[in-house]
């Protein structure tokens, strides 16, 4: 999947340029430039304390950058106006719904924030609790909801308004796999839809339902692409985990033209990195096969993200002790090529 | 068992643990827990005089009397009760400064107290006070009691110091035939309270409850509503949606207003068709105070909720107004009992305005005290102002 870029003179929903914010001498974010194109989900992943919801306040107008620019929808966040406000839908991390109320009456009222008065909002707040399935449960006190459901009902009070562009922050976050996954689909329908998201998560895995990924550490970006190309970003190229019939020398395919990296994590267990899987598959087996060793099984091998994830951190970390020491040039961001 | 007793152990003091660090480690909550109270009753010592104002009194001596026309003269008869500030013979003018609450007493010397006398008969003077208060009215009875036995000992000392000859003295020709209960009491005092309510416990109380019941409800009520919207992140969905400061804050004025108002009318109705408390203005003006008192009040309880860090904070802060209130107000003791500094605070609470003006519209039949109903409006619109900016600050405090 080809990351996806605004098309030419066509203005990004959301973009920061060279964004930071300082607090008291603390940097939460630092330098920060993307480009989320219309009808995309950008995932913003890091663990706790990365910057994502000062990332996403800042979007949102409830925090000023120290340094760069901000633009949502062609709009300053700072100097954001009713009509975009009501284009626009903030998740917040925290339960921030009215215990008391029901979930009906907490999606009534922030439908009515949005300026829907009474007669015109009960198809909407209907609406809003069927895509994410809370309708049965619409006159239950909040309170009373699971923690899963609690995040859907926030959820249902983020999309009443039939916003255009979403900032989620942690919609997962304490939810159990089950409900995790049934979230994320919500917010592809609502990507499909045609909305614009920009979800937070410390949940790396979850990149995977993102079209393009933000990896945030220590308010750094460290990488932003589609999350294929992250996953080639580790290695490279392509991987390849071939299982052979008896203990092999890794030397006996290194020389094969395409191969860019072996490994052998056990006797009879090759890593191969290829710059493509197709092509180079049945080379490495003849290379195998001339050699007497029967290939067992090949496949492509696709690293977690959590290894794509931890091994960028790595990277990032060495580049920086590097720069510390004197003894490289400025250090070269793994797959960002943003704005 | 031992097990389970011990596990509960361990549960209880983990929470007691847990409830002591988080007390010692808002210093601040500590520090209105105990000074907040103690520093009310301080003010309420320093500030509180024990010493009743005398009676504004005007004496009345018609054209023609023989009796004396110095203030002072009247003033030594209840010395520290009474503060004579004139002596007129037009009692027409000083009846409509009684009513006018002007002044306290009026004392109408008579005409003909050495004709009375001469006929065996002892002299009425006529006093009247207008107050619905029963304190002070108890107070202005033992006020004309003094003063009357005052004089009638100062008309008995003259005549002994000239041998029982009151004649030449004071009372002209000579007496034959005075009854000693006449030469006991030469003078006697006729009262009356021209209020146009009796003063009665119940009545009197009654606007006052319930102006102190409308302000703590609306303080206590407020001042909870916004510090938990701003504790628990609901204020970061005001600052994203389209709504502005001024919505936010109209919108719980109305809320709580309606709240306040529903419960202020049960208490009044129970008060008018149960205790049978009078409402002599009738019961608009009466709606026009407590409405007032309302946007005062919540005034009150929005800015603790602005500014108070966490909900316990803002119960401690509405708890010291209520305090306040109860000894400052009024309610319990006059206002003009407590030296000048206190009684600037107690016109800074919303609720002595309400208790005067309310006992004036329920008991007295019409506002006199026009300048309180305009504080009471000022303290409300200076309040919302400063809600208003602080909210605006709250919701824009990020940026």
């Amino acid at each position: 999947m080809a990351r996806p870029e605004a098309p030419a003179g066509v203005e990004p929903i959301i973009s920061l340029s060279g964004v930071t914010r300082r607090f008291n001498g603390f940097t939460a974010v630092r330098d920060l430039s993307l480009e989320v194109p219309r009808g995309h989900i950008l995932g913003l992943i890091g663990p706790s304390g990365s910057g994502k919801t000062t990332t996403v306040r800042m979007l949102t107008g409830t925090l000023r950058p120290t340094a760069g620019g901000i633009r949502v929808m062609g709009h300053d966040p700072l100097h954001f106006g009713r009509t975009v406000r009501r284009q626009i839908a903030y998740m917040p991390q925290l339960f921030s719904l009215y215990p008391d109320l029901t979930a009906r009456e907490n999606v009534g009222f922030v439908a009515a924030l949005y300026g829907y008065s009474w007669f015109g909002r009960e198809s909407r707040i209907r609406r809003a609790l069927e895509v994410v399935d809370l309708w049965d449960a619409r006159d239950r006190l909040a309170r009373d909801l699971s923690g899963g459901m609690q995040r859907r009902l926030e959820l249902a009070c983020a999309i009443v308004h039939d916003p255009q562009v979403l900032f989620i922050d942690e919609p997962t976050a304490g939810i159990d796999p089950m409900l995790r996954v049934s979230i994320w689909d919500e917010l592809r329908e609502m990507r499909d839809q045609g909305r614009t998201l920009l979800v937070t998560t410390q949940y790396v895995g979850e990149a995977e339902y993102c079209d393009e990924v933000a990896l945030l550490a220590e308010g750094e970006l460290i990488a932003l692409d589609t999350p294929e190309a992250l996953r080639q970003h580790v290695y490279g190229g392509d991987v390849l985990e071939i299982d052979t019939d008896r203990a092999v020398d890794p030397e006996a395919i290194a020389t094969v033209g395409e191969v860019m990296e072996v490994r052998q994590p056990a006797p009879r267990r090759l890593i191969v990195v290829v710059p493509e899987a197709g092509p180079a598959t049945p080379r490495l087996m003849d290379a195998l096969r001339q050699r007497g060793v029967g290939v067992v099984a090949i496949e492509e091998y696709q690293p977690s993200f959590d290894e794509v994830f931890t091994d960028l951190v790595q990277r990032r970390r060495r580049e920086r002790e590097k720069d510390a020491n004197g003894d490289g040039s400025s250090p070269a961001r793994e797959g960002t090529d943003a704005a | 068992m031992l097990r389970d007793v011990w596990h509960s152990l361990v549960s209880i003091t983990s929470f007691l643990g847990k409830e002591l660090r988080e007390v010692f480690r808002r210093p601040g909550v500590l520090l209105s827990l105990i000074v907040g109270p103690f520093l009310i009753m301080a003010i309420f010592g320093i500030g509180y005089t024990g010493h009743r104002a005398p009676f504004v009194t005007e004496i009345v001596v018609p054209e023609g009397s023989e009796l004396p026309r110095e203030p002072e003269f009247y003033a030594d008869l209840a010395p520290g009760r009474l503060d004579v500030v004139g002596v007129t013979a037009d009692r027409a003018a000083t009846e409509e400064r009684l009513r006018a609450n002007e002044i306290d007493l009026m004392v109408v010397a008579p005409e003909n107290a050495a004709a009375r006398l001469r006929e065996g008969e002892q002299t009425e003077i006529a006093v009247a006070w207008n107050q619905v208060d029963p304190v002070y009215d108890q107070l202005a009875h033992l006020a004309v009691a003094s003063m009357i036995s005052e004089l009638n000992a100062e008309i008995i000392r003259r005549g002994a110091a000239e041998g029982i000859s009151l004649t030449e003295s004071e009372l002209g020709p000579a007496v034959e035939n005075v009854s000693p209960e006449v030469l006991a009491k030469p003078t006697t005092a006729v009262t009356q309270n021209v209020a146009p309510t009796p003063p009665s416990v119940v009545n009197f109380f009654a606007p006052a409850v319930l102006a102190l019941v409308l302000q703590h409800l609306a303080v206590t009520l407020t001042a909870l509503s916004m510090v938990r919207e701003r504790l628990s992140g609901q204020m970061d969905l005001f600052r994203v949606a389209p709504v502005s400061s001024s919505e936010v804050l109209i919108g719980k004025y109305l809320a709580y207003a309606l709240l306040s108002l529903a419960v202020t009318v049960i208490v009044g109705a129970l008060m008018v068709f149960g205790l049978g408390v009078p409402v002599l203005a009738g019961y608009l003006p009466a709606l026009g105070i407590v409405l007032l008192l309302t946007f005062a009040s919540l005034g009150v309880g929005l800015l603790i909720s602005l500014v108070a860090d966490s909900e316990r904070n803002a119960v401690q802060l509405s708890m010291l107004v209520l305090l306040a209130s109860v000894f400052f107000s009024g309610f319990v003791l006059p206002v003009q009992d407590f030296i000048g500094p206190v009684q600037y605070l107690a016109y800074a609470l919303p609720v002595t305005h309400g208790i005067q003006t309310l006992q004036e519209v329920m008991l007295r039949g019409a506002v006199s005290s026009w300048w309180m109903v305009g504080t009471l409006f000022g303290i409300g619109a200076v309040l919302y102002l400063l809600t208003l900016l602080r909210l605006r600050r709250v919701l824009g405090a990020a940026r």
